[in-house]
C-alpha cells in the first residue's frame, strides 16, 4: 500500500488541522486563555484608532469592537471547534455503521420500505431542525442554566449526532449491500459463514476507505452546521444571554468558538470586515483541509483493501502432529527391518 | 396502485415524524431538569393538531417588543412561504440550468484538461456557504465604495423584494455540487458501448453527447441529486438571515415556537416532496418503457 504520508494533498491539510489544533494549545500555554485587549492605537501621543481596529503588525487579524485580539480568539475557540466537530462526527459514525451494516445484510428484505420511510428526511432542512432541538439546551432561559457547560456540549454533541444517523446508516446499508451480493460473498456463504463473519471478515474490510471518507464528509457537514447555528446565536456549550432592560450586553458564546465568533460579528461586515472574514475563512480554510485530506487518502487507497491479518488455522494440536509423526517414523523403521 | 399506495404511506410517516419532533424541545428542556414531561408533550401535540385546524384561521404568535400579536397564515404567512419558494426555486432552475451548460463544455474538452477542471471544482466545493455569502456582500461594498453604483441591495429593508443576487449566492454551491455530479455520471456513462458504437457509426462529439447522453446521465443525475436539495434548504435559511430576507425561515428563527416549525418545514417539505415525486414517476415510466437505458 502506498503510504497517506507520500501525498502532497494529504499532508497540506493534515498540516493545517494539526496547525489549528497544537496551536490553539500552545497558545493558551504560552498566553493564557484571554485575548489581549487594546483600548486605542497611539500615535505621537494621540489616539489614531479605536476599536474595532483594522487588521496592522501587531493584530494580524484587528481587534473586535472591544479591542480583543481576533486572532487571539480565533486560536484560542480553534480546539473548541474542531474537537466537537471530530466528535459529533465520530458519535454519529459509530451509532450509523452497525445500523447500516445490520440494515445491509440481517435486514435486507426490508430494505425498500425502510429507505422509503428514511428518504424524506432530505426533504426538510436540517439546520431548522438543529435550532429547534437545540435552542432549549443552548439558550440561557432568564432564570440561568441548569445544566454545566460540560452537559450542554455533551447534550448538544449527541443531539447533532443523533440528527442524521438515519441518512448516513442508510447509505452504509446500501453500500454494504451491493457488496453483498457479490460472488465472493456468496461463495463464503455456501461454505458456511455466518452473516456476522462476513460482516467483520469481508463488508468491513472492503468498505473501510469509504468509511474513512464519510467520516471526513461528516466533519465537514458538522462545521457547517455549527456555523449555521453561530449565525442564529446558539453557540457551542451554550449562548450566556444578558437579560438586563437597560444596558444587555449582546449574547455572547462562553468559550471563543468559531461559530460564537462568526455569529456576533457578521453584523459588522460593511464597518469592520475584518471581524466576520476571520471567523468564516478560518472554517473554510478547516473544511478545505479536511477535504485535502479526504482527496489524498483516496488517491493512495484507491482500489486497495487491506485484510484483517490471517489467524493460523489450526485443525489439530501440535501434540498430536507430533504423534502423528513419531508414529510414521515407527512404522518406516519397521518397514525397513521387514526388508 | 401499489406505487400509489406506498407513496401515501411515505407521505404519512414523514408526516407524523414532523409533527412528534415539534414537540421535542419540551422533552429536552424537561430532560435537562432531570425530568420527563411524557403528559406535557402529548398535549403539546394535541394542542398543534387542533390549531392547525381548520386551516384558514391558522394563526401564529409573533412579539413585537414584550406585546404578542397573533399573525394570520393567510395573508401575511402565506406571503413569507411564497417569497422563500420563489427564491428557492428559481435557484435551483438556475443552478441545473448552468451546471449542464457546464458540463457539455467541460465534456468537449480533452481528458486532462477535464482533470484539472474536477479538481478546481472539488475544492470550490468546500467552501462554506457563509463564505461565499460574506464575499459576496463584501465585493457589492467595495463596488459601491470605488464607483458608486449599486449593483444590488445587501439587505431587504421592510416588505420590498430583492431577486437576483440573493438567488445567485444561493445557487453557487449547489451549481457547483450538480456540476460535479452530472460530470461523474456523464463520463461513466461515456464508457459505455453504445457511445463506441455512435462513434463508429460517425457521429459527431456534440451530436452523441447530445442525444444519446444527456438522455440517459439525466436520469441518474436526478435520482443523486436529492442531497443537493437537502443542501439547498439549509442554505436558504442562512441566506434569508444574512440578508434580512422576509421569507419564512427568518420569521421562524426570530420566533421559534412548534406551530412555526411545523408550518415551514412543511412548506419547503410538501413542494420539494411533490417534485421528486413527480419526477421519480415520470421516469421510472420513461425507463420501463424502454425509453432510456440505466
Amino acid at each position: 500500500m502506498k503510504s497517506v504520508w507520500r501525498q502532497p494533498l494529504f499532508l497540506i491539510g493534515f498540516g493545517i488541522i494539526t496547525f489549528f489544533l497544537v496551536g490553539s494549545f500552545v497558545f493558551e500555554w504560552m498566553f493564557g486563555n484571554e485575548p489581549k485587549q487594546t483600548f486605542f492605537i497611539e500615535e505621537n501621543g494621540r489616539a489614531v484608532e479605536a476599536p474595532p481596529i483594522s487588521p496592522n503588525w501587531s493584530h494580524p487579524l484587528g481587534t473586535d469592537q472591544f479591542g480583543y485580539d481576533m486572532l487571539a480568539k480565533i486560536m484560542l475557540g480553534a480546539k473548541f471547534t474542531i474537537i466537537a466537530a471530530m466528535a459529533v462526527a465520530a458519535l454519529r459514525m459509530l451509532i450509523a455503521v452497525p445500523l447500516g451494516f445490520a440494515l445491509g445484510t440481517y435486514l435486507q428484505r426490508h430494505r425498500s420500505w425502510i429507505n422509503g420511510l428514511i428518504d424524506p428526511i432530505h426533504y426538510v432542512p436540517m439546520t431548522i431542525f438543529a435550532i429547534l432541538l437545540l435552542t432549549p439546551v443552548l439558550w440561557m432561559p432568564q432564570e440561568g442554566f441548569s445544566t454545566s457547560i460540560t452537559e450542554r456540549v455533551a447534550i448538544q454533541v449527541v443531539i447533532m449526532a443523533l440528527m442524521t444517523v438515519p441518512i448516513v446508516a442508510a447509505l452504509i446499508g446500501n453500500e454494504a449491500n451491493l457488496l453483498y451480493h457479490n460472488e465472493y460473498i456468496l461463495a463464503a456463504r455456501t461454505l458456511g459463514a455466518s452473516r456476522r463473519r462476513i460482516i467483520v471478515r469481508h463488508l468491513f474490510p472492503q468498505m473501510r476507505e469509504k468509511m474513512f471518507v464519510l467520516y471526513g464528509q461528516q466533519i465537514v457537514e458538522t462545521l457547517i452546521v455549527f456555523a449555521h447555528l453561530g449565525l442564529v446565536e446558539l453557540f457551542l456549550g451554550g449562548t450566556d444571554v444578558d437579560y438586563d432592560p437597560m444596558f444587555a450586553d449582546p449574547p455572547r458564546s462562553i468559550a471563543y468558538e468559531w461559530a460564537g465568533l462568526f455569529g456576533n460579528s457578521f453584523r459588522y461586515l460593511q464597518g469592520a470586515p475584518w471581524l466576520p472574514l476571520g471567523p468564516a475563512i478560518s472554517f473554510a480554510l478547516v473544511i478545505l483541509a479536511i477535504a485535502a485530506m479526504i482527496e489524498g487518502y483516496t488517491r493512495a487507497t484507491n482500489g486497495q483493501v487491506k485484510m484483517p491479518k490471517r489467524k493460523k488455522m489450526a485443525f489439530f494440536s501440535d501434540e498430536t502432529i507430533e504423534w502423528n509423526q513419531q508414529q510414521l517414523k515407527e512404522k518406516m523403521a519397521l518397514l525397513k527391518k521387514e526388508k | 396502485m401499489k406505487g400509489f399506495a406506498k407513496w401515501l404511506l411515505q407521505l404519512g410517516v414523514a408526516l407524523l415524524g414532523i409533527w412528534l419532533i415539534s414537540g421535542v424541545p419540551l422533552l429536552i428542556s424537561g430532560f435537562q431538569k432531570g425530568q420527563f414531561l411524557w403528559g406535557e408533550y402529548i398535549e403539546t401535540l394535541k394542542r398543534l393538531v387542533d390549531s392547525l385546524f381548520p386551516i384558514h384561521d391558522f394563526a401564529v404568535e409573533y412579539y413585537v417588543g414584550w406585546n404578542v400579536k397573533q399573525l394570520p397564515l393567510f395573508p401575511n404567512l402565506a406571503e413569507y412561504i411564497e417569497y422563500s419558494l420563489q427564491l428557492l426555486f428559481l435557484a435551483l432552475a438556475a443552478a441545473v440550468f448552468f451546471s449542464l451548460l457546464g458540463t457539455f463544455f467541460t465534456m468537449l474538452l480533452k481528458e486532462r484538461a477535464r482533470q484539472r477542471v474536477k479538481m478546481v471544482f472539488y475544492f470550490l466545493e468546500s467552501l462554506p456557504d457563509i463564505l461565499i455569502i460574506l464575499l459576496a456582500q463584501l465585493v457589492i461594498v467595495i463596488i459601491y465604495k470605488q464607483t458608486g453604483v449599486l449593483v444590488s441591495k445587501i439587505a431587504v429593508i421592510g416588505d420590498e423584494r430583492i431577486y437576483w443576487l440573493p438567488v445567485f449566492c444561493l445557487m453557487i454551491l449547489p451549481m457547483i455540487q450538480l456540476y460535479r455530479l452530472s460530470m461523474l455520471t456523464f463520463e461513466s456513462e461515456e464508457r459505455q458501448m453504445y457511445v463506441e458504437l455512435a462513434r463508429s457509426l460517425g457521429f459527431g462529439k456534440v451530436v452523441i453527447l447530445f442525444s444519446h447522453i444527456f438522455r440517459n446521465a439525466i436520469i441518474s443525475v436526478f435520482f443523486q441529486s436529492k442531497k443537493t436539495m437537502w443542501f439547498m434548504l439549509s442554505n436558504l435559511f442562512i441566506l434569508e438571515f444574512m440578508f434580512n430576507i422576509p421569507g419564512i425561515m427568518y420569521f421562524m428563527s426570530q420566533n421559534l415556537s412548534g406551530e412555526l416549525f411545523l408550518i415551514t418545514v412543511l412548506s419547503f417539505f410538501l413542494p420539494v416532496f411533490l417534485l421528486y415525486s413527480i419526477g421519480e414517476w415520470v421516469f421510472v415510466r420513461r425507463m420501463k418503457r424502454g425509453g432510456a437505458a440505466l
